[in-house]
């Protein structure tokens, strides 16, 4: 068995500093690694990008992120992921990461994602330029996402996003702006591999259960959603 | 055909209650500086707006509060805003 251990949105700052340390103390006898789902900071400062790092870093158990909207609001973000990376978090972005576990190789792709909507309701590449660059940037982070997937050579596979991938995850928050909140590109990606889990954050009303139209476990795990300082899921996988 | 420039009859302002105000705090909120919270709900029921979520401080709850009856001084506020939990989980989902 592979323990994934997740969190997102904990939108880091000094004012937070210390909060999870005390859950996170016992991450390695909970956990076999620990996934953040991007919201990472508020703003996306380099600051707040070394609260988390104190926060996260020198863990028992390797931390694999993706970043959210907030941590691009400063337009920092080759900054972050230098801190970030420097307290040995791994950030990724369109690419993959095999973490080598007790019970298996642990294959992780991320990226952040971005919105569009859900099948019936979604946006497409029409009419104005900002609408086409719009769905243009959640279906070229749909792509990546699934190549990734792809290529990882593991015996568990887990897609960590930000943007949610699905609808039901979304449960909670006002139906109008399920289209700021995720998009079906990212669960079409998701089952064209043997993905086991998909992790994501940002929806903070939303619900923790959902799956894809591929039958693929998703898990919202936004902090203001499970409540806690992070939510382990045991995985025996499906492929070799 | 006169084409007439609009003349709003509107009264608006920071103690009225009203969809525009509404708008305006959930923007405020996402859009200050000292803020930046897309996770905290604006409604208006009867005549109080309800401002509910989760933050991860107690000093977020205090400046989103101060911050609201600072811009909007004569709207009625219903605060509903906690920190979110942080302990360790007491159980592990079985996915197999």
């Amino acid at each position: 068995m592979i323990r994934v251990a997740a969190v997102g949105d904990v939108h880091m700052d000094s004012d937070v500093l210390g909060r999870f340390r005390p859950a996170l103390a016992q991450l390695g006898d909970r956990a076999d690694v620990l996934l953040l789902a991007g919201d990472l900071t508020r703003h996306g400062t380099e600051s707040e990008a070394r609260c988390v790092a104190d926060e996260f870093g020198g863990l028992a158990v390797p931390v694999v992120a993706v970043l959210g909207n907030h941590d691009h609001h400063c337009d920092q973000v080759p900054q972050l992921v230098g801190i970030l990376s420097d307290a040995g978090v791994t950030v990724l972005d369109g690419d993959g990461v095999v973490v080598d576990c007790p019970g298996g190789r642990l294959g992780v792709a991320g990226v952040k994602g971005f919105g569009g909507g859900f099948a019936g309701r979604c946006a497409s590449r029409f009419g104005e330029p900002e609408m086409k660059a719009f769905v243009a940037t959640t279906a070229d982070a749909a792509d990546r996402l699934r190549a990734a997937l792809i290529g990882l050579d593991c015996d568990v596979r887990v897609a960590l996003t930000h943007y949610s991938p699905v609808p039901e995850t979304l449960t909670g928050e006002p139906p109008e702006i399920y289209p700021f909140l995720g998009s079906y590109l990212l669960a079409e990606a998701i089952d064209a591999a043997p993905t086991d889990l998909a992790v994501h954050g940002h929806a903070h009303f939303g619900t923790e259960r959902g799956t894809t139209p591929g039958g693929v476990r998703v898990r919202n795990v936004a902090h203001p959603v499970i409540k806690q300082a992070y939510s382990v899921y045991s995985l025996a996988g499906s492929v070799a | 055909m006169t084409r007439t420039s609009g003349q709003s009859t509107r009264q608006t302002g920071p103690d009225r209650l009203d969809g525009y105000t509404e708008a305006a705090v959930q923007r405020l909120l996402s859009e200050h500086a000292d803020i930046a919270e897309q996770g905290v709900g604006v409604s208006r029921r009867d005549h109080s707006l309800v401002l509910c979520g989760e933050v991860e401080s107690a000093h977020r709850r205090a400046e989103i509060v101060r911050l609201v009856a600072e811009r909007f001084p004569g709207v009625r506020l219903i605060v509903d805003i906690v920190v979110s939990r942080t302990t360790a989980p007491t159980e592990t989902e079985e996915l197999s």
